[in-house]
């Protein structure tokens, strides 16, 4: 049943295809690049910038092979942020989240200032007329984005396409007018400075990542992806490094590198036909090379908003950023953000190549991240990475090795001033993790399960099973602790142990002692409600442990606890209502679902005379996490001489099958009963067995859950941070049938920390 | 008469304020008996270009809205589901659903809006006035007043 799982809708809002994905691409790739890089490029490193770009481009490809491991594999908006904060933890997607959204800040100014510049070929103007005219369609766009005009494919593809056959004809012009003794020497400056060159040029290669940013609305992402990505990498590399001959084996080295508009300078020599005073084909040079800039700013900008929604799913910068605008439904305030940014750059006077190393920069070390992820993944191995592109086995682990090296090595033989403000952006992301984005975010990252990836076992030394249960509300903390025991019970005979746990929050304002003070009756209730779960774990044949904690946050103070404790279950309330956006289910319920090293139950109470008690059923689907519910269901009616049901449903395709398949899908949904059993350690004589045919999978097995007074089921998603923390069926079941629902998840998806498997590793 | 056009009846909501006013406004129309709300939010599609806004945002947006809506109507009058919809084009999305689920109208209430902002966002309202070969029902916006009251769903659970 785990793969009814939402799939179905989604696709509807994959549009983009192969060719879609690809234009989209190289469109930002060519984009300012090839119009405003030679005359920087043959400054630097003269004809043998060529080079340079070359080492770009093979950079990118390694960078691509990762991303598209990556992508495929979690194919979300947010791009190698997500990825790297999903691998690596919330530090690392602290940098790469701002060092991404810099660096796209960065490269839209860069962008547009060579847009500036290129309209100086219609209008003479000088540098302040430039900047002016960069402001000017700087603010154009982020208006744009900020009442979001729908932009079409067709339009897209007809600006790629116009772009490309510029460049192809140019080069091909270019080719015959080539003249060695123009080039003169290939290299002068050392490869040291082509090096150093190749950081220059990377901002046009930064393009492709826009596709990766949109992953979500990709066509069949396991194909499209992966081949979209490497295409809008190769195209431009090699159109790069023809320009790049052409240019310098076109025009003086002195005419190319003092130019403002290197290329049309360039294409001004192959054609001496003019219109209206302006030489043709360096007209169709601007042409081209204002449409790129246009379009690559624009491609930015909407790609900095998915970074900032990234960020703000996983907590790590402020929903407040992320509100969608009731009218224009586009993210308008992280747009103006974005476009407020680039303005200021402009209005600043950053020098033009100064924009592009930064960029630059960001992006190198975002891509050397990426690399060091599809490691961590591919040895933490979490259960719902499936990545459908993987890097070919002689390539890995080459690929993320070279890639990480390449990016470190051209990191390191760039401009000093670079380097400077590079790191200045890189210590903005951790500072705003140390100070914003630790105590919020809401993943752990995987790199403890790449040092130590065998499955955790919770190590106690005195062989307890202990729960820990928090509690606050009076009326529901008996059966809590009832289901808790009966958990406990099951576990371990004679050793069990509850541990009750009872926060009182104090808000940041105020000091904990200051409060406390005003507060002798919010103590008293702690003080009773812990008394009276010492009272009812006396009538459970159970041990108890009370604990009080004041605190500032009531999840991390059980977290705390839950690792203080070594316990081997956390079991809590639900009131079995979703929450606002800020939480899924609960601001304390989120953080400890998501984090809680050991098994989770969450329990939504029915109406009295139903709790754990009765009939029990148990949904036994495909999910990771259905053997735990099980075990759970089987705990509970075994404490309460209660009926087991493990329950199956079985989606038909259509209805025509009806009769003729009957056979098989009772098959089938009896095969998985039975394996599901099997894994929970459950004899055939526990339970009852029973298959509901279901053409709406969550329609049809609500109705069939209607009978039973319990029910428990296993978390279907893991993992991975979204609106869902169990995933959307179970949450379904606990908020719609009337009777008690436990929502069970196993330990093992919860990373543990790097310290925590450093530990466990050094340990013997 | 209007009992037997409200009985399965598709209602888009756009923004807040929209799924607000509308819920009310719909809870305070002569439903008939068994009746059921079909809630839709349209994430609008580019068809080939980068969104405007991630999907995924945008889904999020759209469930704020039912929930919204659920608050604001807070009636046993009808069974009420939501659904969120794809599309290049809002208006014709929302009929294609209604097609689909049999629905006997579509409803909504008027957001207003200059004509600017309608130039920008394109008048869905008047394409499904003018596109839908299914009944269309303008409900009016009953209690202005209160628009911007509504109490704010929400709160912690323990």
């Amino acid at each position: 049943m785990s793969e009814a799982e939402g799939a179905g809708d989604q696709e509807l809002a994959r549009d983009l295809g192969f060719l879609e994905a690809y234009t989209i691409g190289l469109g930002t790739m060519i984009g300012a690049g090839i119009f405003v890089l030679p005359s920087i490029a043959a400054d630097q490193a003269g004809p043998a910038s060529m080079v340079s770009f070359a080492i770009g481009g093979i950079v990118s490809l390694l960078a691509a092979l990762s991303l598209s491991e990556l992508a495929t594999g979690m194919p979300r908006a947010g791009g190698s942020y997500y990825y790297v904060n999903r691998a690596l933890g919330p530090f690392f997607g602290s940098i790469v989240g701002w060092g991404m959204w810099g660096g796209l800040m960065f490269a839209s100014a860069f962008y547009m200032l060579g847009f500036g510049r290129y309209l100086t070929f219609f209008l003479p103007m000088g540098a302040t007329g430039v900047a002016i005219a960069a402001l000017v369609m700087a603010a154009i766009l982020t208006l744009v984005n900020y009442v979001g005009v729908k932009e079409t494919g067709a339009l897209q593809n007809v600006i790629v396409i116009a772009l490309v056959g510029i460049i192809i004809v140019f080069i091909a012009f270019g080719l015959l007018n080539y003249d060695a003794a123009t080039m003169g020497e290939f290299n002068p400056f050392g490869w040291a400075q082509v090096a150093a060159t190749a950081g220059t040029i990377y901002v046009t290669f930064i393009g492709f990542e826009v596709i990766a940013t949109s992953a979500e609305e990709i066509k069949n992402p396991s194909r499209n992806l992966p081949l979209s990505m490497l295409a809008a990498v190769v195209t431009p590399t090699l159109m790069y490094v023809l320009v790049m001959f052409v240019s310098t084996g076109t025009i003086s080295r002195d005419l190319l590198i003092n130019s403002r508009i290197p290329v049309a300078e360039v294409a001004a020599v192959f054609s001496d036909i003019s219109l209206a005073g302006f030489n043709v084909g360096a007209a169709a040079m601007v042409v081209g090379a204002v449409l790129a800039t246009v379009s690559s700013a624009n491609a930015s900008i909407l790609s900095a908003a998915r970074v900032n929604f990234a960020m703000g799913r996983d907590r790590i910068l402020t929903n407040w950023l992320n509100q969608v605008h009731s009218k224009f439904r586009t993210p308008y305030r992280a747009i103006l953000a974005t476009g407020g940014v680039i303005l200021l750059l402009i209005a600043l006077n950053v020098e033009i190549g100064t924009l592009a190393e930064v960029a630059s920069f960001s992006y190198l070390v975002t891509y050397a991240l990426v690399h060091v992820a599809v490691v961590v993944m591919r040895r933490a191995d979490p259960s719902d990475y499936d990545p459908a592109f993987r890097i070919p086995d002689p390539l890995y682990p080459v690929v993320p090795v070279l890639g990480l090296l390449a990016c470190v090595a051209i990191l390191f033989q760039m401009d000093l001033v670079v380097q400077v403000i590079g790191v200045v952006i890189v210590g903005v992301g951790i500072a705003w993790y140390a100070l914003y984005a630790r105590s919020r975010s809401r993943t752990e990252g995987l790199m403890g399960e790449a040092i130590s990836p065998e499955p955790a076992t919770v190590p106690d030394g005195r062989g307890t099973y202990r729960v820990v249960v928090p509690v606050s509300n009076p009326v529901t903390e008996s059966d809590l602790l009832r289901l808790a025991a009966a958990s406990a019970h099951a576990n371990e005979d004679g050793n069990a142990e509850l541990v009750a746990v009872n926060v009182i929050e104090v808000p940041q304002q105020t000091s904990l002692s200051q409060d406390l003070a005003f507060e002798e009756e919010r103590v008293q209730a702690q003080s009773d409600l812990l008394e009276q779960a010492r009272e009812v774990a006396g009538g459970l044949e159970v041990g108890i442990r009370t604990r009080a904690v004041v605190g500032r946050s009531a999840a991390r103070a059980i977290l705390d606890i839950v690792e203080d404790e070594a316990a081997d279950q956390v079991l809590l309330g639900w009131t079995g209502k979703r929450s606002r956006r800020e939480h899924v289910l609960g601001s304390t319920i989120d953080p400890v679902v998501s984090r809680a090293p050991c098994d989770v139950t969450l329990v939504k109470l029915g109406p009295e005379g139903s709790r754990g008690e009765g009939d029990i059923a148990a949904l036994a689907g495909q999910g990771p996490h259905a053997p735990v519910a099980a075990r759970r269901a089987h705990e509970f009616a075994d404490a309460a001489d209660g009926t087991l049901t493990l329950l199956n449903a079985q989606v038909r395709d259509d209805a025509e099958d009806e009769g003729e398949g009957e056979d098989d899908y009772h098959a089938a949904g009896m095969e998985t009963v039975e394996s599901v059993a099997e894994a929970a350690g459950l004899e055939s004589d526990d339970y009852e067995a029973e298959v509901v045919p279901a053409t709406d999978l969550e329609t049809d097995l609500l109705a069939a859950l209607e009978r039973f007074d319990t029910v428990c089921v296993g978390a279907t998603r893991t993992g991975t941070v979204s609106q869902a923390l169990f995933g959307s069926l179970p949450e379904t079941v606990g908020s719609e049938v009337e009777g008690t629902v436990a929502i069970a998840r196993g330990p093992e998806d919860s990373p543990r920390s790097v310290r925590e498997a450093l530990v466990e590793r050094l340990q013997p | 008469m209007t009992g037997g056009l409200l009985r399965r009846v598709v209602v888009p909501v756009a923004d807040p304020d929209d799924a607000r006013a509308t819920a009310r406004a719909l809870r305070d129309a002569s439903l008939p008996d068994d009746a059921s709300v079909l809630v839709v939010f349209v994430v609008e599609k580019a068809g080939g270009a980068p969104d405007k806004a991630s999907v995924e945002q945008r889904e999020m947006y759209g469930r704020d809205l039912f929930e919204a809506f659920e608050t604001a109507f807070d009636s046993d009058a009808a069974t009420v589901e939501s659904d969120i919809l794809y599309g290049t084009d809002v208006a014709e999305t929302i009929v294609t659903a209604a097609h689909e689920t049999d629905a006997s109208a579509i409803a909504f209430t008027p957001r207003g809006g200059s004509r600017w902002v309608k130039l920008l966002t394109g008048d869905v309202a008047t394409s499904l006035v003018e596109g839908s070969d299914i009944p269309v029902v303008v409900l009016p916006d009953v209690d202005e007043a209160a628009t911007d009251g509504g109490p704010a769903p929400g709160g912690t659970d323990e």
